[in-house]
């Protein structure tokens, strides 16, 4: 359904991928693509580093989770507003900037030692990148001829899940092994352990510093180049604020519905990675050094299960295989509730294989036919990050009332939700026809 | 041909990052010195967790660590002979846990003669002066912790405390120390009409199952069960299975916190409790502090605390404890 994208005309000759000049900013946009990707997957390793570091129950721990992707919502409709009213540079550079002052204010939180303030860091960081990625989509999109767009937003976003990976790596690498053992802070005096939170703390810092430093080179970089696009207001104004429109989009139930199967999918997807490392350690016993690797492999997993599932498109109707996915999705979940061994962390890590499709194939299928109204429908689908934020909560207090094995009942029943829409996408007819729509960046 | 053009500036940067990275590659700087540890046998997960980490520890203290083991829990020859040969191929510190406490000692006095110094882990010696530390469990306060807990579950089931107690074999200070923590824990003594009987199995399953079937045979309402290990533990769940006691009838308490008994004991709920060691505290803290006095530091001494925490699923006001997921982070062996 990816492929989905507006019928290209025949052209004499190819399409070129960028117009001339801008190809050095292309390439630093693909950085920035690849750096919220870091940013996001490095938070689902800290929320059980945080646990370790503070002493504190899962839910607590999953407030990491709430503020990062509670920022992205609450920043979405800003962002959009500072593209249209300034453009998409300095929607850029807003978000590289106050994304790179999130990173930094890693520092000050760890001299506090107060994990609220690291909340704070991370909010900051995650409504840079809210801003950075609402502005960097459109941007590669205006940076080429209209025939390349789609191939050139593909390019772009080929390397988000890339930045995932090094996220994961960073976290595996260079913070899970290193962490202070609970067994040896039995046996710590209190100073003993101040100190050695402030050791793990800094082990935390290094990376966020990290994404920082790069954060303002990008940022130096594009401030400091000529980039001039096609006039941005153009696109954008297409079909914006549309008087009726939100009515007309409450009336469609596969619109209103899809919203809520991505909210859904969004939960379900945070929910598996965010424990799947808390699920290794509580559950299997495998020791904090290793238990990065398992996350790992669920993100491996998902980026190869996505071309796969690219090429599974085109022979299966999207929502059949979207029915098909989300039940094994369940069945993974109830496996993992139930089998409290290796086989069960199997099955959290296979989840992933589920997820693969979701989120372009909902978002394809809740879009179409939906004519003037596709760009204010988008957003709402964007706006289902909101689940993201939320059900790892609602995981981490079942955590904390049973056991990380009984709270992926959360992310199964999230999954039991998208398979009932495409069950109802698959059972309902459609008042119009209408293409799908090709997919954001997730 | 042209050569690009390169700030030195900007070389002299890279250079430090480059070396900055390799100096931390290359431990901590160090003269390398020679240590040795010798546990009691290599079956057993606690030991093989406290070598794994001793190996860890060693790599990045930059210490050529040296490794031996018995065959068995009682293999005395083994010992003496690995520390023989520990101080002939130049170890200046040794760890040990002895297999037999007493026998033992002539082998470590050798050793210490010869310049090396030698802490224990996990078990003392008889006496205790014959090494230069102890690094282990505080086994009264295991007890302790567990004796405190079936007290109050006792009290929060409202049942008659009715208690078996299987225990490891006389003579032995680990047995006898646990023992007693759990008899202060729970508030009562050796002869209160509390206990109901009472029998040494060695800390083996098949023992204990026998143990059990006996006492129960002797007072079938038994509700309250301390063991001295968790293989004892098992083997009193079987026998009780065996005898159609239904297992939410009766508290079972352990020491130990393997990997097995938290998975399988703990989380289903079959241990009620059981106070968990850290062997890795043992081979950690004892390593650290004789590479230290090789290298000049302090001499260790005494006896150090090597942590002990409760694990349960089913917490009780009053009682500090630790859940099952704890437990199973910080357990040892599969």
């Amino acid at each position: 359904m990816e492929a989905a994208a507006p019928a290209v005309r025949p052209e004499p000759r190819k399409a070129r991928l960028v117009y001339p000049k801008l190809a050095v900013p292309f390439i630093l946009l693909i950085l920035c693509f690849a750096a919220w990707g870091v940013a996001a997957n490095l938070t689902d390793v800290i929320v059980g580093v945080f646990r370790s570091i503070f002493d504190m129950s899962n839910a607590q721990s999953a407030l990491v989770q709430f503020a990062y992707y509670g920022a992205y919502f609450t920043l979405a409709i800003p962002a959009a507003f500072i593209n249209r009213r300034f453009g998409y540079k300095v929607g850029v550079l807003a978000g590289l900037g106050l994304a790179a002052v999130g990173g930094l204010l890693f520092l000050p939180a760890s001299e506090a030692l107060v994990y609220g303030f690291f909340l704070a860091a991370l909010f900051v960081l995650a409504a840079g990148m809210s801003i950075l990625e609402t502005s960097a989509n459109p941007f590669v999109i205006a940076m080429g001829p209209e025939e390349s767009a789609t191939q050139r937003l593909n390019l772009a976003q080929a390397f988000n899940p890339v930045g995932a990976n090094i996220g994961v790596l960073l976290g595996a690498v260079l913070i899970l092994p290193e962490l202070t053992s609970e067994a040896e802070k039995t046996i710590l005096s209190p100073a003993e352990l101040r100190q050695s939170q402030e050791d793990d703390l800094a082990l935390v810092l290094g990376p966020y510093l990290g994404i920082a430093c790069v954060l303002i080179l990008i940022w130096l970089l594009i401030a400091f180049r000529k980039m001039e696009t096609p006039p941005e207001a153009k696109h954008e104004e297409e079909g914006a604020s549309r008087s009726g429109a939100l009515g007309r989009l409450w009336h469609n139930r596969h619109y209103r519905y899809g919203v809520a199967a991505q909210f859904f999918n969004v939960g379900a997807q945070v929910c598996a990675w965010t424990f799947t490392i808390l699920y290794a350690q509580d559950i299997v016993g495998v020791p904090a050094e290793d238990s990065g690797w398992y996350l790992q492999a669920s993100l491996l997993l998902f980026l190869v299960a996505r071309f796969v599932m690219t090429w599974l498109l085109g022979i299966f109707r999207p929502t059949r295989l979207l029915l098909i996915m989300a039940s094994l999705g369940v069945g993974f979940c109830l496996v993992a509730m139930f089998s409290l061994d290796m086989v069960g962390l199997i099955a959290v890590v296979l989840i992933s294989l589920s997820l693969s499709l979701m989120f372009p194939t909902i978002y394809g299928v809740a879009l179409q036919g939906l004519g003037e109204d596709t760009k204010f429908g988008a957003a709402g689908l964007v706006m289902a990050i909101l689940g993201g934020a939320l059900m790892p909560l609602v995981q981490g207090l079942l955590m904390d009332e049973l056991d990380a094995a009984k709270a992926f009942a959360v992310p199964g029943i999230c999954l039991a939700f998208v398979a009932c829409y495409a069950l109802f996408d698959l059972r309902t007819r459609r008042g119009g026809g209408g293409e799908l729509v090709a997919e954001g960046a997730h | 041909m042209t050569t690009p053009h390169v700030s030195p500036r900007l070389v002299a940067l890279g250079a430090a990052a480059v070396l900055t990275v390799g100096a931390g590659a290359c431990g901590s700087g160090e003269d390398e010195i020679t240590l040795g540890l010798i546990t009691k046998q290599e079956e057993n997960p606690f030991f093989v967790t406290m070598r794994e980490v001793a190996e860890d520890v060693a790599d990045e203290n930059d210490v050529n660590l040296l490794t031996a083991a018995g065959k068995s829990d009682v293999d005395n020859a083994s010992q003496v002979r690995a520390l023989a040969e520990m101080t002939r191929d130049g170890a200046e510190g040794i760890m040990i846990v002895p297999a037999r406490s007493r026998a033992i000692v002539p082998a470590i006095e050798t050793a210490r003669e010869a310049g090396v110094i030698v802490v224990a882990l996990d078990t003392p010696t008889q006496p205790r002066s014959a090494v230069e530390a102890l690094y282990a469990t505080n086994n009264r306060r295991a007890g302790n912790l567990i004796g405190r807990y079936a007290k109050a579950k006792a009290e929060e089931d409202g049942i008659e405390p009715r208690i078996a107690m299987l225990d490891l074999a006389p003579g032995i200070s680990v047995g006898e120390l646990r023992h007693e923590g759990f008899l202060t824990g729970f508030g009562i003594d050796d002869g209160d009409p509390e206990i109901v009987g009472s029998a040494y199995a060695q800390g083996d399953e098949d023992n204990a199952r026998a143990t059990m079937a006996r006492l129960l045979d002797e007072d079938p309402g038994i509700n309250i069960v301390y063991t001295i290990n968790e293989p004892t533990a098992f083997g009193a769940i079987d026998a009780l299975k065996e005898a159609g006691r239904d297992m939410d009838d009766v508290i079972i308490v352990s020491i130990d916190g393997s990997c097995d008994a938290i998975k399988n004991g703990v989380r289903t709920g079959e241990i009620d409790a059981t106070s968990q060691q850290y062997p890795e505290n043992m081979a950690r803290e004892g390593l650290e502090a004789v590479a230290e006095a090789v290298r000049g530091g302090p001499s260790p001494s005494g006896f150090l605390d090597t942590g002990v925490e409760l694990i349960t699923a089913d917490p009780v006001e009053g009682v500090e404890s630790e859940d099952e997921a704890f437990g199973v982070r910080n357990c040892w062996g599969d």
